[in-house]
């Protein structure tokens, strides 16, 4: 936890966008948990940037760190957690010129602070893998809709219901009056998912967080409210990060990919270049190693070695090369290799690709 | 019906279900009195060929799971007849056994369960899961035994030092490696694989897949891959029946149902599959409304509300399950009239 400064002043130069199209970018983000049995190291060093009016894809294997990412930057990291260094600078716009009017580093913020929670639900918001645990099942979908319009917009309850009705409306939810006085456990899988988007979106957020949004869902009410998204997300341009481990559906919703192994960024890049030009073996190990519906040759599937090591354990070098089959020994086990540009809005972290060394890893 | 398989020799046949019912009856109050059924498996006709895989799909409550238990009758059927081609006595009807001659029959048939986390006993050690099996059925005992476990443990790919380890020391993939041991023990000819890779991360699911294919090779296995993930059974299928509310409405060749669907369920369902390939976007099919109840089904066709091509006689009329093209068998009254888009569109 010493040593803050030099692999993050290097890197800060690395974005691939220009600033003013930036609405979030997270800086050498260290999250960790301090558990009895340890120091979970869940994030070690994040560095990307958050384009505005875009759909970016978080991907990687569970436990490298997507969901904690959605977590520390809405401030949502509770004890044992803690965000131990970096920054995360929200860059707020005004809503009708759309000119910049002020940047906030998230990190300086009480986490539950009066100006967090001025942002949380009404700048940003989330929506989470399982709705049936992530809504409470002892108030109605009216009234958790309502807690938010009536905390951040300050209309009275009658008007709070009006809008929590209109957005139910506008998710494409069957008789939303009818709704509104239902409990979550009255509704189907899908319906829940809708009613969390609807609160989720309840005070027009200009960043939404969806994690594993369709996970829990069956395939054909999964493309329903990946439709649904991508039209809500079209007509108000609205900035979403999706957090999934499902290809098949970052293919499908998103313009930008970040892929991230054991609490780094190991590679963003625009969605055609993750698909067609992955420069990380990581990222391409793990495109090999889904099935591809419609690939009528049955290939055998090439499984990335090994497993995810535990989040305790310390690495050295890339922290990817016990899984690599193109790690150079002597390098990749030595040495955490720093992101870099390796084209038109495309970073990665890989010695294959550049020798740029990151030295921050503590 | 699926039994007239006059084209195909009973011999290369291991497994013919025909009619299955499985109803639940849904009780209510301090009596418990019934007030309803739910129809998980409605009269389902499939057979089984040795050696092949497969594949069983459809959404939550569509009855996949149930098909797939009633059938080793880990629940008792309601109706019908399963018809297993025994290496030892031919063709056995199992639903008619009792527990003594179900006894017999029951090392050929096995499961491996979704969730590898709540399928083995944390109080076991890993040789006394994959051994209890083999012990119950007085196979082996003793270094017969120690042996056979290490055998077992090598095939999946486990080191036998690990025997003594207990299940909460091993990570998803691991765990499911054990869960396949165990099922494999007896030497069965059959394996429900109940969802086995879906809790599971991308790349532990191809390790997994990819043990599941060597053993069918190795060991001349016959699967019965219950699953909801489209592209995972697309990948290990050698045919596949889509299941919805507790029917089948299609069985094919994996190809021909993935390319050229006769059913405008399995149409919507290959439509919404998400593709992994960004340059190849498409919109989904809107299937307004929900999966219909299974305890209380529309009348028909149950996919009727839900389909763009219904008609009259849909809302009357129940399409049985014909062979539309050789091995092809769809249950839609215009099976052979809709041109249907396959899963490239």
């Amino acid at each position: 936890m010493t040593n803050e400064t030099s692999g993050s002043v290097r890197e800060s130069t690395v974005s691939i966008f220009p600033d003013e199209d930036i609405i979030l970018k997270v800086r050498n983000l260290h999250t960790y948990f301090f558990t009895d049995i340890g120091i979970a190291r869940a994030l070690n060093g994040v560095n990307f940037d958050i384009p505005r009016g875009k759909v970016m894809g978080m991907v990687g294997e569970s436990g490298c760190g997507k969901s904690v990412t959605a977590l520390s930057i809405l401030r949502m990291v509770t004890k044992p957690g803690k965000i131990v260094r970096g920054e995360i600078t929200l860059y707020r716009q005004d809503r009708q010129n759309k000119s910049i009017i002020d940047e906030i580093d998230l990190t300086k913020l009480e986490a539950m602070g009066p100006e967090m929670r001025s942002l949380r639900g009404a700048e940003m918001s989330m929506i989470f893998q399982e709705p049936m645990t992530s809504l409470n099942p002892s108030y109605t979908i009216g009234d958790q809709i309502m807690e938010g319009i009536i905390l951040h917009q300050k209309v009275d309850k009658v008007e709070a219901e009006k809008r929590a009705i209109a957005i139910l409306d506008g998710v494409g939810m069957a008789n939303p009056q009818l709704v509104v006085k239902r409990y979550p456990h009255e509704l189907s899988g899908g319906m829940r998912q809708r009613a969390m988007i609807s609160l989720a979106l309840s005070c027009n957020p200009s960043i939404l967080f969806a994690d594993e949004p369709t996970t829990a869902l069956d395939v054909t009410t999964e493309a329903q409210i990946l439709d649904l998204m991508r039209g809500l997300q079209s007509r108000i341009n609205m900035t979403i990060v999706f957090i999934t481990h499902n290809l098949g559906v970052v293919a499908q919703m998103c313009d930008y990919v970040t892929v991230m192994y054991l609490g780094r960024v190991v590679e963003q890049a625009t969605i055609d270049d993750i698909f067609y030009n992955p420069k990380h073996p990581y990222t391409s190990s793990l495109l090999r190693s889904i099935p591809h519906v419609g690939s009528s040759q049955k290939e055998r599937l090439q499984p990335i070695r090994g497993v995810v090591p535990d989040p305790y354990s310390k690495i050295n070098g890339c922290p990817f090369h016990p899984r690599c089959d193109q790690a150079i020994p002597g390098t990749c086990d030595v040495n955490v290799p720093g992101l870099t540009n390796v084209g038109v809005s495309h970073t990665v972290r890989c010695f294959l690709h550049s020798d740029a060394v990151e030295d921050s890893y503590a | 019906m699926l039994s007239e398989i006059s084209h195909l020799n009973k011999d290369e046949l291991l497994l013919e279900v025909k009619d299955l019912k499985k109803y639940f009856a849904i009780r209510r109050g301090t009596i418990k009195k019934t007030s309803g059924t739910v129809k998980a498996v409605d009269g389902v006709n499939l057979f089984v060929k040795k050696g092949e895989t497969l594949g069983l799909v459809g959404e939550s409550g569509c009855g996949k799971t149930t098909t797939g238990r009633t059938i080793i009758r880990l629940l008792e059927p309601t109706g019908g007849e399963i018809l297993f081609n025994d290496p030892t006595q031919g063709w056995i009807d199992l639903a008619k056994m009792d527990r003594k001659q179900m006894f017999t029959v029951r090392s050929n048939m096995q499961i491996i369960f979704q969730d590898p986390f709540s399928s083995l006993d944390p109080r076991m050690t890993v040789e006394r899961i994959i051994s209890e099996p083999l012990v119950i059925n007085k196979i082996a005992k003793g270094e017969e035994l120690h042996d056979t476990i290490t055998e077992l443990m090598r095939t999946v790919g486990m080191r036998p030092e690990f025997r003594s380890r207990y299940p909460h020391a091993f990570s998803g993939g691991q765990r499911q490696r054990i869960g396949i041991a165990r099922a494999l023990a007896l030497n069965p000819k059959l394996i429900i694989c109940d969802e086995p890779v879906s809790a599971l991360d991308v790349s532990i699911q191809a390790q997994v897949l990819n043990l599941l294919e060597d053993l069918q090779r190795d060991l001349n296995l016959t699967y019965i891959f219950v699953a909801h993930d489209l592209s995972v059974v697309e990948h290990i299928s050698d045919r596949v029946a889509v299941m919805y509310v507790g029917r089948l409405v299609e069985v094919a060749d994996t190809e021909a149902l993935y390319y050229s669907p006769k059913h405008p369920y399995t149409e919507a369902l290959m439509a919404a599959v998400p593709k992994p390939d960004p340059r190849k976007r498409d919109r989904p099919i809107k299937l307004p409304g929900e999966v219909a109840s299974p305890a209380n089904p529309p009348s028909g066709c149950y996919f009727h509300p839900r389909c763009r091509y219904a008609k009259d006689i849909c809302s009357s009329e129940a399409p049985p399950l014909i062979e539309v093209e050789p091995l092809h068998y769809s249950a839609c009254h215009f099976a052979s009239e809709l041109k249907l888009r396959g899963v490239m569109g």
